[in-house]
């Protein structure tokens, strides 16, 4: 279904959404830097930067509780999370490169076990995904075979128009309902220009070509080159967003106590440390190795495709400048 | 009131990548050094990243641009096994990081002996906010570059010869924030940190780039018994950044890396500046000046102040 929606219904939707309590989950300033959050007006919104952090956290929050105990003498009392009370949420303004991991993550959550947590989420999710405007030389969508207007992973897809409003189309049942439920705020297509794209300065790479070499060089001088400067933080899983790892710890006292899920990174020294003390990445390039291999080949090898949109975060980000775009176009060829 | 933004001088860069390159081409010749750290340029347009180099041949990769932002210090420190160690190491140092060194040294983390010293001369660095590729002004200075007190480090093995322009006049944006931050009430002063360390997300990226985060496990990774909570929620994050910043008092010398890595912006070095500042009225001490086996906070003296004892 294809429509068009001004500036004034967008907002005039997201407000409608909110007073009739959905969470509606946009771009917005918190503390001084763009973040994925809760709006409590449509006026929050901005969508002129790329959050820090991506979209996944509507789905996999940085931290949650998955369970809570309580010890009365010698009974201990466990409750659940009830995956039920999660919010039906609309998820706006998302970019393609953040609304495109969202399948990438799907894959793995609803794999061997199903994550109730994230699959419960995602259900009462619409994505309403936003062309993308504005790229620096970090962005790299393009290279990984993107673009400024994917529409993989939106329900309902807004291309920018010049003179004003959005084109938009609906790519799913959730997408159709969202423009039916509320069509007075929708009209026809109109034949406006579409606002200039962003144009990331990157060449498509050969990804096939990158997972071929991975799957023969597990051992290769080209990690310790590059890891040598890796210090072993996890901003760069942090801020990915199809990066999916996570950690589950007890916190609390004897009494009672949390059990939660937190985001975790294959970059830690300490992911990898056995309870024995052995640890098999005790390097820091084996680490690093594990990153790449896990996005060009092991997720590749698993679910056909790879485990980067290229949104750039990491490149910004990483504290000593590694640029997984440099090494995968490195890798390619080779 | 910030200054209107006034253009830096970098034109000496170039004549310091050049210096660096013929001591660096040297050095390998000479069998001086086995390996130096350094910076060389990366894909973005005028991005710089670390390097680390073991042979003459790779010396001309070398540069010193205002995007040499990182304090390479923390490379001779920590897990960093995988840098040859059968021999003197080679690093460039802007004065800031040199103070690093002053301290790792006091902290007998490194000897002078197996270090060559490459100072740079610096007019400053871009802060971790704008592009690489932007013009080094008043505006987009690093704000550690803003109260330099080290443009020219001292006590180096080598320093590129060359005179440092004499650079604009800066507003001193962390006493100044400071100073904001002191005038608070204690409710509102904690109401700011906590919505700041609501966005940590424990990425430790700021211990990761901190020279003097060199513990072998952090006590923040402790899980028998867990000291700290590490998942990333408000009472965590708070305790983590607490424990930090009182750990670095007497021993930060203000390289603000951990402030500049943040992912989140957190303005951690007003923690570390706020701290040192309050060392310095008390004991009268400035950390990474020179090499001191005892900061305050790890001797006592009958001059300390002893009012607190009731």
């Amino acid at each position: 279904m294809q429509k068009y929606i001004t500036q004034q219904n967008l907002n005039t939707l997201i407000d409608t959404l909110i007073a009739s309590g959905t969470r509606v989950v946009a771009p917005r300033m918190s503390a001084g830097i763009p973040l994925y959050e809760p709006l409590d007006s449509s006026v929050e919104m901005v969508t002129d930067q790329l959050p820090r952090r991506s979209a996944k956290e509507a789905f996999f929050p940085v931290c949650e509780e998955i369970m809570s105990y309580e010890k009365e003498g010698q009974q201990i009392k466990l409750t659940d999370i009830d995956p039920a009370r999660f919010p039906e949420t609309v998820l706006v303004g998302v970019r393609p490169c953040d609304a495109a991991a969202i399948p990438v993550l799907d894959a793995v959550f609803s794999w061997d076990y199903k994550d109730e947590f994230f699959l419960e989420r995602r259900r009462k999710t619409t994505v309403i995904g936003l062309a993308c405007t504005t790229a620096d030389d970090a962005c790299f969508c393009t290279a990984v075979g993107l673009s400024p207007a994917e529409t993989r992973g939106s329900d309902l897809f807004l291309i920018p128009l010049n003179g004003g409003g959005f084109a938009c189309q609906s790519y799913s049942e959730k997408g159709e309902a969202l423009i039916s439920n509320n069509s007075a705020l929708f009209s026809e297509p109109n034949n406006a220009a579409p606002l200039p794209l962003a144009a990331p300065q990157a060449d498509k790479i050969d990804l096939k070509k990158v997972k071929s070499w991975l799957d023969g060089h597990f051992e290769d001088t080209l990690w310790d080159g590059i890891a040598v400067r890796c210090v072993g933080c996890g901003a760069c899983a942090f801020v990915c967003p199809a990066c999916h790892c996570f950690d589950i710890v007890d916190e609390g006292t004897e009494k009672a106590g949390k059990r939660r899920k937190s985001w975790d990174a294959c970059g830690f020294w300490k992911f990898t440390h056995h309870a024995s003390g052995h640890n098999p990445r005790d390097l820091q390039p084996k680490r690093y190795r594990n990153r790449i291999m896990h996005k060009f080949k092991y997720y590749d090898d698993k679910f056909g495709q790879t485990l980067c949109t290229g949104c750039g975060r990491c490149v910004r980000v990483c504290p000593v400048g590694i640029d997984i775009a440099a090494i995968v176009e490195e890798i390619s060829k080779k | 009131m910030p200054l209107t933004s006034q253009p830096i001088d970098t034109s000496i860069y170039a004549t310091i990548t050049a210096a660096i390159r013929s001591e660096a081409s040297r050095l390998f010749t000479a069998a001086e050094v086995v390996a130096i750290i350094g910076y060389a340029a990366a894909r973005r347009v005028g991005s710089a990243q670390p390097v680390i180099i073991t042979d003459a041949a790779a010396a001309e990769t070398l540069i010193f641009t205002e995007a040499c932002v990182n304090n390479l210090a923390v490379y001779l420190t920590k897990a960093k096994k995988e840098i040859p160690k059968k021999g003197k190491i080679g690093i460039i140092v802007k004065g800031c990081d040199l103070k690093a060194l002053v301290g790792l040294m006091g902290e007998s983390q490194l000897k002078r002996e197996d270090l060559y010293l490459i100072g740079i001369p610096c007019a400053g660095v871009l802060a971790s906010a704008v592009q690489p590729a932007t013009t080094l002004t008043t505006e987009t200075i690093a704000s550690k570059c803003c109260e330099c007190d080290v443009h020219l480090p001292l006590g180096c093995d080598f320093v590129p010869s060359v005179t440092l322009p004499p650079g604009p006049q800066m507003e001193s944006r962390y006493s100044e924030e400071i100073a904001r931050l002191e005038a608070l009430t204690p409710a509102e002063r904690w109401a700011y940190w906590k919505e700041q360390f609501a966005k940590c997300i424990k990425c430790y990226a700021c211990r990761q780039i901190c020279p003097f985060c060199f513990c072998e496990q952090c006590l923040c990774d402790r899980n028998k018994p867990q000291m700290v909570e590490t998942t990333p929620r408000p009472a965590g994050n708070t305790a983590w950044h607490i424990v930090r910043a009182m750990h670095l008092a007497g021993r930060c010398a203000g390289c603000a890396e951990c402030e500049r890595v943040c992912p989140m912006d957190i303005p951690l070095n007003l923690l570390n500046r706020k701290m040192a500042k309050e060392l310095k009225e008390l004991y009268d001490y400035e950390a990474g000046f020179e090499i001191n086996d005892k900061g305050p906070l790890t001797m006592f003296t009958e001059k300390d102040d002893q009012s607190f004892i009731k």
